[in-house]
């Protein structure tokens, strides 16, 4: 054990009140705190909470498409709600929560005390909130809030009232939070690893989110000027995307799918980077194909610069631009493959037990396929000439989102929280998550699927009478998931209050430095003087 | 030179085997590979475009 680990103890206290050592009160402490510990919890929360508000948007929207009709919010509210329950999901509840385990992990996991611009660090969290309530409170201003769908597609976003302008500052304060963010963690991984750790010792999900945060320096610039360029064109008399005025509306849809697809990964990966820490803990063996993982993130990364022009094969494009969109798209599937192949024979012939994190990984991993394979479908030009903007497509991304993104985020709170809390949360009470999630979702979605070849489109409120049976299944889905996620609130509550005394290395093959070089709960502050790894055998 | 390209290209294929992978960490430098993963996205690029202008042609 390293000797930086130890004195935190010497304070013996608990877990709850270590607060009181280190001066201010409560409140002080959550405003000006710069320690990535209480930076990164204060992120999951924030996440978790916008998790709800986005989540019972959607449920607004189910409930509105439980029938065939208007019953539930106006056809303008609907478009809203449709708007900005993607926006809230995206930009605040799965990447705040993905930068919430960057903070707690990689200092963790690189051998750092801290990252490496604490300050910046709690500005980029702080700097959420009034985004969020700039993009909550548009819903109460006159025009009510953005309603041309998240991709803010010109001219709907052209139109609209000072809701979408609110959005559009929101955007770029999130999106300058993200940045400062990424700058934040590839500073703390290139510089701030512990002797001994050198970059292909790093565990994956450190990796994933190296190659991340390039991904969001890199195009978040390019979404803030396309925001940009759209208020320009809403108060300053430009004519970006205003054809009556000689601009274009099609290169708003290139500019934004350049920022569009990558983001696509940039919520994926880090996904990828924990089921790459949780599957070989639960496996009881090491990542299959340590460095085929690395290679093929980055070449993922890469790739994705090029393919956004699958977003819009039906906006008026060369047969070329769609051969090579499509070829290109179908390509990515290679190294994406590749990882899953990774995963399951991670698995092969692993002593293999079923805890909560486990379910969902393998939980991710079937649903992800099933959303990737439904991903290239929809890149084949001719087979989404018909099923662009139907609920095809709302079924794929959200087999990839839901149980990509969330379940992975899901799974490593779980698989973190003994380590986090010092406390063990229900194991019986996640299994239920687990599985009424996993029921929930697919009686949700996958009959979308069949609404989407039916012909339904998108971004409706009301729809002919032969679509109604699977819309009702789905609505009764929807409910269903949504519900089953206070379980999960339930669980961490009551695992923070009250849960059984969590051991140092809960999950007996976790090998990244937080298990093995920690205990739990983990210290308030860990790593100050660097452990030295130079010689041993730490692995990924 | 020739290591860097070939280990990239195993990268766009998502695939690296030990052997391959203990040489790479012996030889190659970080922005040797940097510079060939984008000299490599686009000739990735140009041959995409070479065999859609082949498949379009008359
Ligand atoms: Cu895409």
């Amino acid at each position: 054990m390293a000797s930086a680990t130890t004195h935190d103890h010497a304070h013996g206290h608990g877990h709850g009140h270590d607060h009181d050592h280190h001066g201010p009160g409560p409140w002080t402490r959550i405003f000006t705190t710069t320690n990535h510990k209480d930076i990164g919890s204060m992120y999951l929360w924030f996440s978790l909470l916008m998790f709800f508000v986005g989540g019972a948007m959607a449920l607004l929207i189910r409930a509105e498409l439980f029938q065939p009709g208007l019953q539930v919010v106006q056809p303008e509210v609907f478009n809203s709600l449709t708007t900005v329950h993607a926006l809230v999901m995206i930009f605040g509840a799965v990447m705040p929560a993905f930068v919430g385990f960057a903070n707690w992990l990689i200092p963790l996991q690189i051998g750092a005390a801290d990252m490496a611009f604490p300050r910046m660090n709690n500005w980029s969290f702080w700097l959420m909130i009034p985004a969020t309530i700039l993009l909550m409170a548009s819903f109460f201003v006159p025009g009510g809030a953005a309603a041309s769908g998240w991709t803010l597609y010109p001219p709907l976003s052209t139109q609209g009232g000072i809701g979408v302008d609110m959005t559009i500052m929101a955007i770029h304060i999130l999106g300058a939070s993200s940045i400062m963010g990424s700058i934040n963690i590839i500073t703390t991984i290139l510089n701030m690893r512990a002797p001994g750790m050198t970059l292909m010792r790093m565990p994956m999900f450190v990796w994933t989110w190296l190659i991340t945060a390039y991904l969001i320096i890199a195009v978040m610039p390019v979404l803030a000027g396309c925001i940009t360029m759209l208020l320009t064109d809403r108060h300053f008399g430009t004519s970006f995307f205003n054809a009556a005025g000689g601009g274009d509306p099609t290169m708003f849809m290139h500019i934004f799918w350049f920022f569009g697809h990558p983001e696509v990964y940039i919520l994926i990966l880090p996904a990828f980077g924990i089921m790459s820490q949780i599957i070989p803990a639960f496996a009881r063996k090491p990542l299959f194909g340590y460095a085929s993982m690395v290679y093929a993130t980055a070449s993922i990364a890469i790739l994705s610069f090029i393919v956004w022009g699958h977003h819009m094969f039906t906006v008026g494009m060369p047969a070329a631009g769609q051969l090579f969109f499509m070829y290109a798209t179908m390509l990515i599937a290679v190294p994406t493959g590749v990882k899953i192949f990774n995963w399951i024979a991670t698995m092969w012939r692993g002593s293999i037990s079923f805890e909560t994190p486990m379910l969902f990984a393998i939980g991710f991993l079937c649903m992800f396929t099933l959303g990737g394979f439904s991903g290239l479908v929809l890149s084949i030009v001719p087979v989404d000439i018909t099923l662009h903007n139907t609920y095809y497509v709302v079924a794929h991304f959200h087999y990839v989102l839901f149980p990509g993104a969330i379940w992975a985020l899901m799974a490593g709170v779980y698989f973190w929280l003994p380590k986090w809390t010092g406390r063990m949360y229900n194991e019986t009470l996640g299994k239920w998550h687990f599985w009424l999630s996993a029921i929930s979702f697919n009686v949700t979605f996958f009959p979308q699927h069949f609404l989407g070849l039916a012909g339904m489109p998108r971004r409706i409120p009301d729809y002919a009478l032969q679509f109604a049976e699977w819309n009702m299944i789905s609505t009764i889905g929807a409910f269903a998931l949504g519900f089953s996620q206070l379980l999960f609130v339930y669980n961490v509550f009551s695992c923070i209050r009250s849960g059984e005394k969590a051991k140092e290395r809960q999950w007996d093959s976790a090998d990244s430095l937080e298990w093995t070089h920690l205990p739990s709960p983990v210290p308030y502050h860990t790593f100050e003087t660097p452990p030295d790894l130079r010689g041993t055998n730490a692995a990924h | 030179m020739w290591d860097t390209f070939r280990a990239v290209f195993w990268a766009f294929l998502g695939i690296r085997s030990s052997q391959g992978y203990d040489e790479d960490r012996k030889k190659l430098k970080i922005h040797h590979v940097i510079i060939a993963g984008v000299v490599c996205a686009l000739v990735f690029v140009v041959m995409l475009l070479m065999l859609v202008k082949f498949i379009t042609a008359k």
